[in-house]
């Protein structure tokens, strides 16, 4: 069994109708759980903070939210190492 | 000029002439304008499903956009198993619908979906047009984004009122360059810059016995001829996933065939043996490795890829790099042409295994009955011509292709590999006679597959195309049959079809001419018989129940876990409950 880890990350993206559910789809369907976030929203953008937890390697979850059409930054910003789960 | 006129007039400007669509209520608008249009064949299917595997067909087989149509609820909930096909296997798609009236969003309308949230997981990318001055700049990017860099399918979701809104001038791309210059860039920009590669040929140069795995990034970015000029140059043996079948073409002395879940012992041995593993465009999947674990425990990996969300993913790569095949394959070919590879113990050590290992052949035409699924399409692969799209629906018999047909060209072969879709190979089969109305074009099923969007025999009649089509008619679902047997302690379950309809007396009602054949003498014949035919004819051919595809590797066990017929453990009878058992 692998450790469960908790990352921070932000994401700023094209603030279009489905933005939100884009996002949290890819985190839940990589294998990830998503336990804070906060989005503000300003000329057509939207900046998402996440605090996600999962066994996976962190920058398989950035890969594949950086290929989201209308993504335009991600980046990580702590990892901590939780208890094992 | 309305929203939906505005639609064909981006078609014809992209030189988009074949689409594949079915009319309802929200998308009504689009078909009106389509009466006056000119220069886009509207391509009716008799299900939506058919529709957007039509779409893909045509893709996989020109390379070019694949285009369908649907309206809202039904219609596009219909169309969902098809772009998910694409989307799995990255085919350029665009996928427009019908929605509700921009009012009416919301409401629980009549034929109302969330197109929008219920496809996000299967597409590239999706829009929902709220303004109609918006739909131009979306149009040209979603054409543009379908086809660029990995390919995919994007869904355009427009209300109805949108599609009748006169679109402002100052929308349209003609009055707003940047917006097509900037799609059109994508599309005719020059290669990027190849990255350093001096990592690679590093590791490639310290190998002892490297190896080529390859899979469908090459016919994607349209890199066979460059591949095969490295395969030829560097010497590398090479194996090959389902969509990478056609990579090396058939003479090839390099390959050692497909790896994998149903490989062959050659090439998945030699990938147990290699020390590096030189993995171009293929993405690692989990029918090709087997238990990662397991997966060439003494290689280290280069993986090139247009991708980069699939470096890493499942196995680390020592050297990643990200680009266009056909640049990064031509610099390693000049690096190698300068400096070649000493690996000759490895290459003679490869085709031995190519020789004595390779797919196991029950090709005795001298047996009479009944025919075997592998005889019946080495046979196959003898007679068609070179430059035959051979479309197959997914089971044994799509195996049976992968390992028996000798494909010259990738695009020539039309498998549905991620997602694995039964019913694909008739609507495919129909997508690629449209986009290739003068190449023989094939499609090969089960009885099971074929039955899954057998609709399609309409479409046929009414275009009137020469598709061939072969059924392989065990009269079970074989792969679901073969795995119960090995895995499930022989308890069938669910697979007996033996009440398939007269697929004769069903060809017959769409006025698609039949024969039907069940001794191997008969095969030769059967195949000439509807090639030479000038029409649309099917070939009915009664195979052997209990057949199974060799070698299998256990789900969730190591490729080097092979399990060959003389493995079997079949009991006298099987124990056997059907459904119409169940049913009674």
């Amino acid at each position: 069994m692998s450790a469960t880890t908790e990352h921070t990350l932000t994401c700023r993206m094209q603030a279009e109708p489905a933005a939100l559910e884009r996002l949290c789809q890819v985190v839940r369907v990589r294998g990830f759980r998503i336990r804070q976030m906060s989005a503000d929203s300003a000329d057509g953008q939207l900046t998402i903070g996440l605090t996600v937890s999962g066994e996976r390697p962190i920058g398989m979850l950035q890969s594949q939210l950086e290929k989201l059409h209308t993504v335009a930054q991600v980046s990580t910003e702590t990892t901590l190492a939780l208890a094992r789960a | 000029m309305n929203g939906a006129q505005h639609i064909l007039e981006a078609f014809q400007r992209h030189q988009i002439d074949t689409v594949f669509g079915y009319p309802g209520g929200c998308i009504m608008p689009l078909y009106d304008a389509l009466v006056d249009a000119e220069g886009v064949e509207h391509v009716l299917c008799r299900h939506e499903q058919g529709c957007a595997l039509a779409a893909d067909g045509y893709a996989r087989a020109s390379g070019r956009l694949g285009v369908c149509i649907a309206t809202s609820g039904p219609g596009a909930t219909n169309l969902i198993t098809g772009v998910a096909n694409a989307h799995r296997d990255s085919i350029p798609m665009l996928v427009i619908t019908g929605q509700v009236p921009s009012a009416l969003i919301g409401t629980d309308a009549f034929q109302e979906t969330d197109v929008l949230g219920m496809a996000l997981g299967i597409v590239k990318h999706s829009y929902l047009v709220t303004e109609a001055d918006e739909l131009p700049a979306i149009l040209e990017e979603a054409i543009s984004l379908a086809q660029q860099g990995r390919p995919g399918p994007v869904w355009i979701d427009i209300p109805k009122d949108v599609l009748l809104t006169d679109i402002a001038a100052m929308a349209c791309p003609s009055a707003a360059p940047d917006i097509a210059q900037a799609a059109q860039s994508t599309l005719t920009t020059t290669a990027p810059p190849c990255p350093d590669l001096s990592d690679a040929l590093a590791l490639l140069h310290n190998a002892r016995q490297p190896l080529l795995y390859s899979g469908g990034g090459v016919g994607l970015a349209g890199a066979e001829a460059a591949f095969r000029a490295f395969a030829d140059t560097s010497g590398l043996p090479g194996v090959v996933t389902l969509k990478g079948i056609g990579n090396h073409g058939k003479h090839s002395p390099h390959q050692l065939g497909m790896l994998g879940m149903h490989g062959s012992r050659a090439a998945n041995l030699a990938v147990d043996a290699c020390d590096l593993l030189l993995v171009i465009g293929a993405r690692l999947d989990d029918r090709a490795t087997g238990k990662l674990a397991d997966f060439a425990p003494n290689a280290r990996i280069i993986h090139l890829d247009a991708d980069q969300a699939e470096f890493h993913k499942l196995r680390r790569a020592e050297v990643a790099l990200r680009g266009d095949l056909n640049t990064m394959l031509q610099a390693l070919t000049q690096a190698l042409s300068n400096r070649p590879l000493a690996i000759a113990d490895w290459q003679a050590q490869c085709r031995t295994w190519a020789t004595t290992k390779g797919f196991p052949a029950a090709d005795n035409e001298a047996t009479v009955a009944p025919i075997h699924g592998p005889e019946f399409v080495r046979q196959l692969s003898r007679i068609t011509p070179d430059d035959a799209i051979i479309a197959c629906d997914v089971g044994q018999h799509q195996m049976w292709v992968a390992q028996h047909y000798q494909f010259d060209h990738p695009r020539h072969h039309l498998s549905s590999g991620g997602l694995g879709t039964m019913g694909f190979g008739l609507p495919a089969a129909i997508g690629a006679q449209f986009a290739r109305p003068d190449q023989v074009v094939i499609n090969v099923s089960g009885d099971g597959s074929f039955m899954m969007n057998a609709q399609e025999l309409a479409t046929i009649r009414r275009y009137r195309l020469p598709l061939k089509l072969i059924i392989l008619d065990n009269q079970c679902l074989g792969m679901v049959r073969q795995q119960q047997e090995l895995f499930y302690g022989n308890r069938e379950s669910q697979i007996d079809l033996d009440d398939n309809p007269d697929f004769l007396t069903m060809a017959r009602a769409f006025d698609i001419p039949s024969l039907h054949i069940e001794r191997s003498d008969q095969i030769r014949r059967g195949i000439e018989t509807i090639l030479a035919y000038q029409g649309p004819m099917l070939l009915h051919v009664a195979i052997a129940r209990d057949d199974n595809v060799w070698p299998i590797v256990k789900p969730g066990a190591g490729n080097r876990e092979m399990l060959d017929e003389h493995q079997r453990n079949r009991k006298e009878t099987p124990t056997t409950k059907t459904s119409k058992e169940t049913a009674a």
